[in-house]
């Protein structure tokens, strides 16, 4: 099952729009709630995504699946994932200082984003090489 | 992950070259945002840690011209104009939203309240979700 473009898109605004709003509401102080709660639109989103992944990574597994490229999606697909749990790290560390560990270390919260930055800059150069050489 | 460089560059109208530079750009910042706050014997201002978005806006914006202009010499004359005003008011947002959340923790004055500094992120996020349609 493919989402179209579409569908991708309106999935990715709706929970930027939510998540855009609980933080207004919390920064502005009309909402007395926790930073985790707040989060719940980027939680749901990431599960979503992950999910998603997961089931494409198990369909490599069906017996009917063909193996052209097969090295190069995976490798893909692995990064993907890593990335996920990348971002996943950051958004759980920022709660966790932001509710219960005011005293912590900001280097700490932003190492798995600074990662996830450096991959995403080393994957986008990548994908500009590999399509000018094609 | 959830879209291809190619749909990204294709909905967000940026090329891949000014993606890599915001990139790169939120990475520096993000940095000096954990200088500034672990490290504040280093002095920095928060106009100083906002440089280097600034900076990629204003990179941003002299690449969309010079292709705006090779685009109209070369006859392409209605997608350099679009090109150009879509770039614009994306960058300009942006900007509005970088420049109200620095003044904000420059001066933490209680007359600006976060609303009205995320909400060129609202107007970005319609005109995103419009030019989705479009672009389907």
């Amino acid at each position: 099952m493919r989402m179209s473009l579409a569908q991708r898109v309106l999935l990715t605004w709706l929970f930027t729009l939510l998540f855009l709003i609980m933080l207004v509401l919390k920064l502005d102080e009309k909402a007395n709630w926790s930073w985790f709660l707040i989060f719940i639109p980027v939680w749901i989103f990431d599960t979503i995504l992950l999910v998603m992944l997961i089931v494409k990574m198990a369909g490599r597994c069906k017996s009917g699946y063909d193996p052209r490229n097969g090295l190069q999606n995976l490798k893909k697909k692995v990064w993907y994932l890593l990335a996920m749990l990348l971002k996943l790290a950051f958004c759980l560390a920022l709660c966790a200082k932001l509710e219960q560990f005011p005293k912590m270390k900001l280097a700490f919260v932003f190492v798995p984003l600074w990662a996830l930055l450096l991959g995403a800059l080393g994957h986008l150069g990548w994908t500009v090489f590999h399509d000018r050489r094609d | 992950m959830l879209f291809s460089s190619r749909e990204l560059v294709q909905w967000l109208g940026f090329a891949t070259f000014e993606m890599f530079l915001h990139l790169g750009a939120l990475l520096v910042f993000s940095v000096l945002v954990v200088v500034k706050v672990d490290l504040p014997e280093q002095d920095l201002s928060w106009w100083g840690v906002f440089g280097p978005l600034f900076a990629a806006d204003g990179l941003s914006t002299y690449f969309t011209t010079i292709v705006s202009i090779r685009l109209y010499q070369e006859g392409e004359k209605r997608l350099a104009v679009l090109r150009l005003i879509w770039i614009i008011t994306v960058l300009s947002l942006k900007f509005v939203f970088e420049m109200l959340l620095c003044r904000k923790l420059v001066q933490q004055s209680s007359e600006l309240w976060y609303g009205l500094i995320i909400s060129p992120l609202f107007i970005l996020l319609q005109f995103l979700m419009i030019r989705a349609c479009r672009v389907n």
